[in-house]
């Protein structure tokens, strides 16, 4: 009786869990409904749940007359230096800050999450104008990735700390017993443990590179080096009526993100608990 | 030189290079931009001295300017209006959900998991989604809202300037529901179960235990999630960009669009260094109130 009464609560909780996750993830269907809906269908009333004729030509339209792949490409270029100098400069500073425990320590840690909350509209003016100073701007893609580092480097070592701290200090005391060098105990006993939660907050940078718009917006006036962020803007204008192609657009953008978040969803999910709280 | 070489290999400076380059290059791209912010708050900048070093010294003429605009008060109670209840509004929802989610069924970690791609999406194609759900004629929300009868006419949400600023609090209450709702089941996790079944025992109901338990064992987290989010609204500035651009006449502008805007749109960089200095103020606040509720964390 029992057993059979924790079922039924167990099915009622299912069901209504997932009526709220599909009315919390509406946004996102309604998104994919209007890219494959044509001109006429978007304007309807009232708006159809799924288009009569599924128009996948609308993605092969947008990809070419938008010219995406050089968006896209410049989204992957940008969003893989990024995620470069991040792991390279913020790793070695994590492994420092998750290994002693002193003042300086905690000073360090403290401008870093201080660091970390500077928003990127008000960072930009001082960083454009500096760059601008600098010659930088003649690169703007490069002048973009070291800033945009800038802002997920402490984000970056936050949450890499935390996962150096859960490798267990006497794996390396024993390599080093063993007679390795501090370099060598860091590079072949402490990176490898701590390697896969290093590669999930590799992947999060990547992922916020690769919707970064304030400081490619403002650095990047040549439309050939702007990335996918940039061309959506560009694309909605102000009194845009072409949502099925907007939409499209959006769905090819966001489409390598999604799949990498369904994939590695479990990891994401713990890697992000892990570093902003305990 | 052999000393140092073998310090850097296997002593105190290997630690100091490594946390050194990674200062270095914050100092070069954090430190040395909010100084060059500051002293520029204090300059005259205009499109011709934007290249040099030296620039005519206005002292507080820049802030007086500021204020003595009259779209800088509405502005910065926006900036408020907008703060205020996109933390609330994604609080309340987060915990609601956090709450349900920390009742255990069959999926429950995995759904919960599914609700975070609201977190890594584009904040831009987030922003252009709810543009078009949020569209006066055509819209869907407005038209879910007629059928069920709330309204009777259409909304403009995004050309009206009483709805302006509401627009962009409702998608970003959507895009941060799901962020302050894993963070705060993380804390719901921590809470041991034998406290709630002796409570249960002594015939506590579940709203006792909620407000004698629940509350109290969470207020390190619920501090910790509030400054994060007032962290996060403030940084806010793809969905303004995406769905109102600060319009119509500035109804829906807030601090941090203005200042770019000030910058960006209208080239007066002394002006948009001037709100971002008195913006990084707040948020410098905002995070020690942060740090020290993640302070425990902190000493370890």
């Amino acid at each position: 009786m029992s057993d059979e009464k924790s079922k039924w609560i167990n099915r009622l909780l299912v069901l209504i869990a997932l009526t709220m996750a599909s009315v919390y993830l509406f946004p996102l269907y309604w998104m994919f409904v209007t890219s494959l809906k044509t001109g006429s269908e978007v304007f309807a009333t009232p708006p159809a749940l799924w288009p009569e004729i599924a128009q996948w030509v609308n993605y092969q339209d947008v990809w070419q007359s938008k010219n995406m792949a050089r968006y896209m490409g410049n989204s992957l270029f940008i969003a893989t230096g990024v995620m470069l100098i991040t792991c390279l400069l913020g790793t070695g500073c994590a492994y420092v800050l998750a290994r002693y425990r002193n003042f300086w320590i905690d000073v360090g840690l403290f401008l870093i999450l201080m660091l970390q909350v500077l928003p990127a509209s008000l960072m930009v003016t001082p960083l454009f104008v500096g760059f601008n100073q600098l010659g930088l701007l003649d690169y703007p893609r490069i002048a973009v990735i070291l800033a945009f580092s800038a802002k997920t480097m402490p984000f970056f070592i936050v949450l890499v700390r935390a996962t150096f701290m859960s490798v267990p200090y006497e794996l390396e005391e024993a390599a080093l017993v063993d007679g390795n060098s501090r370099v060598g105990a860091f590079l072949f006993i402490v990176l490898p443990l701590a390697r896969n939660g290093i590669l999930v907050c590799a992947i999060l940078i990547f992922m916020q590179a690769f919707g970064e718009f304030v400081y490619a917006k403002s650095m990047i006036q040549d439309a050939q080096l702007q990335p996918a962020s940039v061309g959506l803007n560009t694309f909605m204008g102000p009194n845009t009526v072409e949502w099925n192609r907007i939409m499209a657009y959006s769905m090819m953008y966001v489409l390598p993100i999604l799949g990498i978040f369904i994939l590695l969803q479990r990891r994401i999910v713990a890697g992000l608990t892990s570093g902003a709280l305990k | 030189m052999r000393a140092l070489l073998a310090s850097l290999r296997d002593g105190r400076g290997f630690d100091i290079s490594l946390i050194s380059i990674t200062m270095t290059f914050l100092l070069l791209f954090c430190g040395v931009p909010l100084i060059y912010n500051a002293i520029m708050s204090f300059q005259e900048v205009d499109i011709f001295n934007l290249n040099t070093f030296i620039r005519p010294w206005v002292g507080f003429d820049n802030y007086r300017a500021l204020f003595a605009d009259a779209t800088t008060l509405p502005i910065f109670y926006n900036t408020l209006v907008f703060v205020f209840f996109s933390i609330a509004g994604q609080f309340l929802v987060g915990f609601a959900l956090a709450l349900f989610f920390s009742l255990k069924f069959s999926g429950s970690t995995y759904l919960r998991g599914l609700f975070l791609v609201s977190w890594v999406m584009p904040g831009l194609v987030v922003g252009a989604i709810w543009n078009w759900i949020l569209s006066g004629d055509f819209g869907i929300l407005n038209h879910v809202l007629k059928y069920i009868g709330v309204i009777s006419d259409n909304i403009f949400w995004r050309s009206d300037i009483h709805f302006s600023l509401w627009a962009v609090i409702i998608a970003n209450i959507w895009l941060g529901t799901a962020f302050n709702m894993i963070l705060l089941s993380v804390g719901l996790a921590a809470i041991p179960n034998d406290i709630y079944e002796a409570a249960q025992l002594d015939g506590a109901n579940a709203i006792q235990r909620f407000r004698t338990i629940t509350l109290p064992m969470m207020r390190a987290t619920i501090g910790a999630v509030v400054s994060l989010g007032l962290i996060f609204t403030l940084q806010q500035f793809d969905l303004f960009a995406a769905i109102t651009s600060g319009g119509p006449a500035n109804s829906s502008n807030v601090a941090q669009y203005r200042a770019w805007e000030m910058s960006f749109k209208e080239y007066d960089f002394a002006r948009g260094a001037t709100i971002s200095v008195l913006m990084i103020g707040v948020v410098m606040i905002a995070s020690i109130i942060y740090v020290r509720s993640t302070k425990q964390e902190i000493r370890g």
